[in-house]
């Protein structure tokens, strides 16, 4: 732990992602204690309002703008991102869980359960993961739990693709031979010998994978069939917003650039989480 | 030495590749073990040398069902194992260990070294609790580690220190019969003798028998009552070592023989015997004829 974060001062770029990340977390949580106004309450004499710092901790002060219907767009960007942040670590945790058993499993048992994830892989490789989104959610309804399902759903085989593989090394090494020998079960082999072993590459898909959900998730506002309104979501802001790009452009600006923001920090804090992992690029330091 | 045999192989034979599928059935069929017998009494130690990639290793799994052979017998105090299920030879497991080359390898790097000293008794359920950490703290001395060791994760230590936390694995459920598959190989040589010593003294205190593992003759002499020399799958010479030092038959047998460093400096200058074992496979069928009491040779081109 203690050199996990010296390293991470060393690192520019994943100092710089996990200070952003730390901080849109902590807006996050603690959104409900800030003093902002109701996101989803408009006020129609103020919309279209543009960005002013006059008047910044008075109520009522907009510093970011209003939208179409006059909704404050700070206080919508950051309850937006506890929703994003919600549905997208769920799903990427959601997503983990069920590829890295999968993967496990088959990586280790190899035979038909194989045979059949790595055809499921192939097939999921081809289809584009939107479109398959899209179908699933058309198909299902938009509902929180169902975006969460649809994006762990594209998720979950990247998970496995790479732990069934780094399980097909772990199995040859000596020391599950040896639980083999002493008359381990295969569930014990595979719980407390390969699962602690996978955990860390695990970590870092994770990581790449939450800016990669967050976009789709995004997307899948954008397109109405995220979270539903009044809810706020960034991706939505977007759509409602673009209508008035050229006249008022804080309505889609902000939204974007927090998307932007966020799925840079996780990239930045997940590159150099797979730096100092694996130990090809960790010893060359 | 009229103990009975705790283990017996007969006609061992495990080959590898030679694909049935469209892409790998050109690939050449590699007769890892072809034919190999041999027994070992309670209590004794069988020492099986062999050039790197003549199948040592492959006889120690075949032996412990680690991967079952192809074809041939393995009898634990009289129980063939080969037909057995996997639950079937979890009691077996008890009685018979591994101990690998590789110490780094060998360990869970994710488990704490008491953990993975205790998971045998706790597999099969033979102690628990403040008993089991006892054990396992009795474990950790009987190998000459300092039990509170324990905590520690596999990183914090040396080779020596990690083949002795893997040998208190392997003694944990007071086995009859321990493959020792190259244990000191990747040892420095000041450690080499202390882990060699460390078999020897468990060998005293449990009653143990080994098949013990080199990859050439030198240490085999002090562990070993008698040694098989293998070649490229096969056994070619088994004989007590006193005999196979004094009166090696095979010519295998005196390369390696020969190519033993000797301390001594007026024996500095010995030939070297030159051995081409890439012209010398062993053929398949050739009989092993015994030379002298206990003397086993491949019936091949003896001297
Ligand atoms: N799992 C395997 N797959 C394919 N070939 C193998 C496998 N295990 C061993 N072999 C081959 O069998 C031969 C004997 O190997 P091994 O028993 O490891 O030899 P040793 O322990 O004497 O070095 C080698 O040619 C090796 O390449
Ligand atoms: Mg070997």
């Amino acid at each position: 732990m203690k050199n996990l974060i010296k390293d991470l001062m060393r690192s520019k770029a994943g100092l710089i992602g996990a200070i952003l990340l730390l901080l849109i977390v902590f807006v996050a949580v603690f959104a409900p204690f800030l003093d902002l106004p109701d996101p989803t309450r408009g006020d129609l004499r103020a919309r279209l309002a543009g960005p002013t710092w006059d008047g910044l901790f008075s109520p009522g002060a907009h510093p970011l703008g209003t939208d179409e219907v006059g909704r404050d767009i700070l206080s919508r960007m950051i309850h937006g991102s506890r929703v994003t942040l919600l549905v997208a670590t769920t799903a990427v945790v959601l997503g983990g869980i069920v590829g890295t058993a999968l993967g496990i499993w088959a990586g280790y048992k190899g035979g038909l359960v194989d045979r059949v994830l790595m055809r499921l892989v192939d097939i999921q490789l081809a289809i584009p993961l939107m479109l398959l989104a899209l179908l699933v959610v058309a198909a299902l309804g938009p509902s929180l739990r169902n975006v969460v399902l649809v994006l762990a759903l594209t998720s979950w085989i990247r998970y496995a693709r790479i732990i069934r593989a780094q399980v097909l090394s772990l199995r040859e090494r000596e020391f599950v031979q040896s639980a083999h020998a002493i008359g381990a079960s295969t569930m014990r082999i595979m719980f407390f010998h390969i699962l602690p072993n996978v955990l860390t590459p695990a970590l870092v898909v994770g990581t790449l994978e939450l800016a990669r959900i967050i976009i789709m998730d995004s997307a899948l506002s954008f397109l109405g069939l995220g979270v539903q309104p009044p809810t706020p979501s960034w991706g939505r802001m977007l759509a409602d917003g673009r209508v008035y790009i050229s006249s008022a452009w804080w309505t889609v600006t902000f939204p974007g650039l927090a998307i932007v923001l966020t799925v840079l920090s996780v990239n930045l804090f997940g590159d150099w989480l797979r730096d100092y992992f694996d130990p090809k690029t960790r010893n060359k330091k | 030495m009229t103990q009975p045999n705790v283990l017996e192989a007969k006609n061992l034979m495990r080959s590898f590749g030679g694909g049935t599928g469209f892409f790998d059935r050109n690939k050449p069929v590699i007769h890892a073990i072809n034919g190999v017998s041999f027994e070992i009494a309670e209590g004794e130690t069988l020492g099986l040398v062999g050039e790197s990639g003549s199948g040592k290793s492959t006889i120690g799994r075949a032996v412990l069902q680690l991967e079952k052979p192809d074809s041939g017998s393995v009898k634990f105090r009289g129980t063939e194992l080969t037909t057995l299920s996997p639950p079937q030879l979890k009691p077996y497991r008890k009685h018979m260990q591994m101990i690998f080359q590789d110490p780094y390898s060998a360990l869970n790097p994710r488990m704490k070294v008491g953990n993975f000293v205790a998971e045998p008794l706790v597999v099969h359920q033979v102690e628990s609790g403040s008993a089991l950490t006892d054990r396992v703290a009795e474990l950790f001395q009987t190998v000459g580690l300092d039990p509170s060791f324990m905590s520690r994760y596999p990183h914090e230590f040396s080779g020596g220190q990690r083949q002795r936390i893997n040998i208190a694995r392997a003694i944990a459920l007071n086995p009859a019969f321990i493959v020792a598959d190259e244990p000191i190989t990747a040892l420095d040589v000041s450690i080499q003798a202390q882990i060699v010593n460390l078999f020897q003294d468990l060998q005293d205190q449990l009653g143990l028998a080994y098949l013990f593992i080199a990859h050439d003759l030198s240490m085999v002499r002090y562990l070993c009552s008698r040694v098989a020399v293998m070649l490229r799958g096969r056994i070619v010479e088994l004989a007590p070592t006193e005999q196979i030092f004094a009166d090696p038959r095979h010519p295998y047998t005196q390369s390696l023989l020969a190519a033993i460093p000797v301390p001594d400096p007026d024996r500095k200058h010995r030939p070297r015997i030159p051995f081409n074992v890439a012209r010398n496979i062993p053929p398949r069928d050739a009989p092993m004829i015994e030379v002298s009491p206990g003397h086993y040779v491949l019936d091949q081109e003896i001297q």
